[in-house]
């Protein structure tokens, strides 16, 4: 039979078939498994809404408030009784707790300290000793989005 | 002139009168050079103004004779101009001789300073005595202009009298510290006059003074304690409002330090006078003094203004609760409140202290060295405060250090290049946490206290998990990109070792051709 | 064994309905030319390869990329974090990108400087050049789609400049834009741009590129043609070259992985159309050359528009690249013009020079 036993130049090629082959399907699955892993949903599923546009008009009712995440840190913005909006850093002036809306009082309202901000953001009760930096609020359309203070 | 007057009897009249007046010159030089009053310039020994109206008994006649300008010589004349040797009124009190009549608006204050403005010639009298006071007194706020008329809200005369100006350390004087308060409350206590001016500002402060230390010192007649002048200044008031204000929020520890700080002043009254001192290092003395943040308490914020008064042991939560509002809602309701008020225990001062209020630190907490707790509660004590402390402290204790771990846990991913700004942002709610727990201690109570603690652990732990695993991304990378290369270098080998055959058998099919 | 039969019995099975062998025969006849200059041949296969990473891996990005304005970023942040590998294959994606474009640049100046354009390959040049353009769009497009804020600013410079051509600027800013400025809309266009159009329209061009080649085979470099190329100094193609080609490849794919685990591309940070511009906004370093040229001309030519100047000229220089082929004419004769060397080097240094100055300055 032609080839048997097999010659060196025959070994030498099987060996390479085999190297070349085994290396090559190694090579195939590094390449294919971050491909599936990748193309498996990660389990937080969806990106979060920016922080930029915070929604819609129809979203928040008039004495409604939220704290978004603008950049790193959170912002606040609050529909007030009258309908327009006002947006503020959430950071409160005294010790950098995230304030909130209080609906039933008709302020900002900070856990920490009872510290207490008018709907201009001006600190009114409490300890915080300055009032919250306000950020920009731009309607486009029925989009609304707060800026910081160019 | 009359038969009586004429001019013989009047030429007679006036050369005696010259005689004995150089008489009475030469006399009075030698007695006074010895006197305080050192003169400079020649006196008129008789002030003949005075002389006349003190005859005909009218109320400035009979007033000057007390009065401290009639004392060191000086004459009617000295104010009103006009002529004080001549014995003759048309003559003495005519427009020739200089004289003005009664001086009205601004121009009495003004007459004031011809003297008391020119410090030089008030150092003739007394050096101790100071000058500028008409300067001051038109910067200050009685400087502004009056509801009538285009004049000053106060002259000189206002406060200090006409014509029986008394030395201001005496009791006579209508600025004397027993007597100011009465002077000032004949304006500021008038509810119709002072509406005029300013309709917001009150006008019970004489009121309030009189239940307060001070006031009622003040009636007894002790002339060291504070009173109107002491801390609003004399001439120099301005509005509370006004940062230049002796009683301005960031002036007023100093205005009251001036007394209570000094040791030998306060020493008939066996008072501390450490409490500035104290004050200064304070957290309330740093902000309102160092930060310039008006929102911080000074002296008057917690012992009130003009009805000065320490809080009294079971108002003390109130005090502070007026700014600290959370903490002292969380007190009043917590087993603290019955059982510090039965001991008449100051409330929040046994733990805080009072005038050195520092920040408070976790290390207050718990029953180990240096805490406050451990003051009362020992192990053992029949109410459950020693558990309640111990437990309260290893909690804040493990998230904090939860907290800290997240932290560095997440720099260091950071550092790595890893992307970790979401999980940062998630760990501000166990800061948040930690402040809201140290709140809620106040109520002493564990359930209370536990709520903010659970919510702030397990943000705490997602951090943890969060930072984790992105390190573990970190290394992993390097790892899978380190057997990637080794697979793709066996390869790479593998397909050199191809091309060297494929060259190979190029080369024989070529010789073969 | 058991697989060289089923592969034989595939190649029976494709060879009866398509006669492959025919087909086989062609790729067998392939030879590549043997000589000094032989290694630049390897660029124009890399640019390939690498154009091959891209549409992989913007494939995958697809997936998870949301191009709106409030979303983009926020949808890199999250295939940079939170999907399995998203990193990879963003780095490889924007490492590639790079890596493609100065590839392009090599292979495009070594087919100038060895005169490949000459007859009968000017359409394979002009096609060339077209692609080369295209890419550099695709960069452009693609730099703005994570709407960070460099991306953001580079994007409205770049744009401005276009807009500044007299009498058709205009209409090519609001084109581009999508608007009069930059905005949800322009990304939105630049997606369309980037994700369909220009691969579309690359794409084409590239299999007519292929099929040149393939039917008139590698070109020698001028000058060495007038000795026939022997036997013996030639490759087949296939399997040696070819071999060749895939180990550098796979050479080129490692370094791709290494890049993207040691030196990750960034995000920056997100685009604020209302903010104010940061100091030092710069396009990419592939159109630094340009950028700075436009900085140093002065602001009046003549009573002209300085920078209307210079981009007109840029604009001719474009064109007259495209016609190189038909300028130098001499070439298809064997003839090799030196003024064409001098003027490739000039240009070549000019590029590096300025991009250089882009960054220093």
């Amino acid at each position: 039979m032609p080839g048997f036993p097999p010659t060196g130049t025959e070994q030498r090629r099987s060996f390479l078939k085999y190297l070349l082959g085994g290396s090559f399907i190694a090579w195939l699955v590094a390449v294919l498994y971050p491909v599936f892993a990748y193309l498996k949903p990660p389990k937080v599923g969806e990106v979060e809404v920016s922080s930029i546009k915070v929604g819609k008009v129809n979203d928040f009712s008039p004495n409604s408030g939220k704290v978004v995440r603008f950049g790193n840190k959170p912002a606040i913005i609050i529909r007030k009784p009258d309908g327009s909006f006002a947006a503020f850093t959430a950071i409160c002036t005294h010790l950098a707790c995230t304030v909130q809306y209080r609906p039933d009082l008709g302020l900002i309202w900070c856990a920490c300290h009872n510290g207490k901000y008018d709907l201009n953001g001006k600190n009114i009760a409490g300890p915080p000793p300055r009032p919250l930096e306000p950020y920009k609020v731009i309607l486009k359309g029925d989009d609304i989005y707060i800026t910081r203070e160019a | 002139m009359d038969a009586f007057h004429t001019k013989r009897r009047k030429n007679i009249f006036l050369l005696l009168k010259r005689l004995l007046s150089i008489l009475a010159a030469t006399f009075l030089t030698i007695l006074s050079s010895s006197h305080t009053y050192a003169v400079a310039h020649q006196r008129t020994i008789q002030d003949q103004c005075y002389a006349c109206h003190q005859a005909m008994g009218d109320k400035p006649g009979s007033l000057y004779g007390r009065d401290i300008h009639h004392k060191i010589g000086i004459t009617c004349a000295g104010c009103h101009g006009g002529d004080a040797t001549a014995e003759d009124p048309e003559i003495a009190m005519s427009k020739k001789a200089g004289f003005v009549g009664v001086p009205t608006g601004n121009a009495v204050s003004e007459m004031c300073a011809r003297c008391h403005d020119n410090a030089e010639f008030m150092k003739s009298y007394n050096p101790l005595l100071p000058a500028g006071q008409y300067a001051q007194l038109k910067g200050s706020v009685h400087g502004r202009a009056s509801t009538v008329a285009n004049e000053m809200v106060a002259q000189c005369t206002s406060c200090h009298g006409v014509h029986e100006i008394a030395k201001v350390t005496t009791p006579a004087s209508p600025v004397y510290p027993t007597n100011v308060v009465r002077t000032c409350a004949r304006c500021h206590s008038d509810p119709t006059y002072m509406k005029k001016y300013n309709p917001a500002l009150r006008v019970d402060q004489f009121e309030l003074y009189k239940t307060s230390v001070h006031g009622r010192r003040n009636m007894e007649g002790d002339p060291k304690v504070a009173e109107c002048a002491s801390c609003h200044g004399s001439h120099d008031i301005l509005p509370a409002k006004d940062p230049r204000s002796h009683v301005y929020p960031i002036n007023i520890p100093e205005t009251c330090a001036k007394c209570h700080s000094n040791e030998k002043y306060m020493k008939p009254y066996h008072l501390p006078t450490n409490q500035y001192e104290e004050y200064v290092s304070s957290v309330h003395g740093v902000a309102l003094l160092k930060k310039h943040d008006t929102g911080a308490p000074a002296c008057n914020s917690c012992h009130g203004n003009h009805g000065a008064v320490p809080p009294g042991v079971q108002s003390v939560s109130n005090v502070c609760g007026v700014c600290h509002t959370l903490n002292a809602q969380l007190f009043e309701g917590s087993p603290h409140k019955k059982a510090f008020d039965q001991r008449k225990l100051p409330e929040c001062e046994v733990c805080h202290g009072n005038h050195g209020v520092q920040h408070p630190t976790d290390a207050m907490l718990g029953v180990g060295e240096g805490s406050v707790c451990s003051r009362c509660h020992t192990l053992g004590d029949t109410s459950s405060g020693y558990q309640v402390a111990k437990v309260m402290r290893l909690m804040i204790d493990s998230l904090t250090n939860r907290q800290g771990l997240a932290e560095r846990l997440l720099k260091e991913a950071e550092q790595k290049g890893m992307e970790v700004s979401e999980a940062f942002y998630n760990l501000r709610g166990a800061r948040q946490s930690l402040m809201e727990a140290r709140t809620a201690v106040h109520a002493f109570d564990l359930a209370t206290f536990k709520d903010p603690l659970d919510k702030g652990m397990k943000i705490a732990n997602q951090a943890v998990l969060d930072g984790e695993s992105a390190i573990h991304e970190y290394y992993f990378r390097r790892w899978g990109l380190g057997i990637s290369t080794l697979i793709i270098t066996v390869l790479a080998f593998g397909l050199f070792l191809r091309i060297r055959q494929a060259d190979r058998e190029w080369r024989e099919k070529q010789r073969r051709m | 064994m058991a697989n060289q039969r089923f592969s034989q019995r595939l190649y029976r099975w494709l060879d009866d309905r398509y006669q492959l062998d025919d087909l086989l025969h062609l790729v067998g006849k392939k030879y590549v030319p043997l000589h000094h200059h032989s290694l630049w041949y390897y660029f124009g296969g890399v640019t390939l390869f690498l154009f091959g990473i891209q549409v992989v891996t913007g494939i995958l990005l697809l997936l998870y990329y949301k191009p709106s304005a409030s979303e983009a970023f926020e949808s890199i942040q999250f295939i940079m974090s939170k999907v399995q590998f998203g990193w990879l294959i963003r780095s490889v994606h924007s490492w590639s990108a790079n890596l493609m474009i100065l590839s392009a640049f090599i292979h495009m100046f070594s087919t100038y400087f060895t005169r490949a354009y000459r007859s009968p390959r000017e359409l394979t040049w002009v096609s060339g050049v077209l692609m080369f353009f295209l890419v550099l769009g695709a960069g452009f497009s693609g730099y703005l789609l994570p709407w960070n804020e460099l991306a953001f600013f580079a994007t409205r410079v770049g744009t401005d400049i276009a807009g500044q051509i007299p009498i058709i600027g205009k209409p090519i800013l609001e084109f581009l834009r999508g608007g009069e400025d930059v905005s949800g809309a322009t990304l939105s266009r630049f997606f369309g741009f980037h994700v369909a159009i220009i691969p579309a329209l690359i794409t084409t061009l590239l299999v007519l590129h292929l099929a040149f080649i393939q039917r008139q085979g590698m070109s020698v470099p001028l000058g060495m043609e007038h000795v026939e190329v022997p036997e013996e100094k030639r490759l087949p193609f296939f399997p040696n070259f070819m071999l060749r080609d895939l180990l550098l490849w796979l050479i080129v794919l490692n370094v791709l992985a290494i890049l993207a685990v040691f030196f990750p591309w960034e995000l920056g940070k997100k685009a604020d159309p209302f903010a104010s511009a940061p100091a030092g906004i710069r396009p990419e370093w592939y159109f630094l050359f340009m950028f700075q040229t436009l900085k140093f001309i002065p602001s009046k030519i003549f009573s002209l528009d300085g920078e209307v100047i210079g981009i007109l000229l840029f604009g001719v220089a474009g064109v007259l690249w495209v016609l190189v082929p038909f300028l130098d004419t001499k070439s298809s004769r064997g003839i090799k013009v030196r003024g064409m060397t001098y003027i490739g080097i000039f240009i070549v240094m000019y590029m590096i020079a300025f991009t250089i100055l882009g960054y220093i300055l």
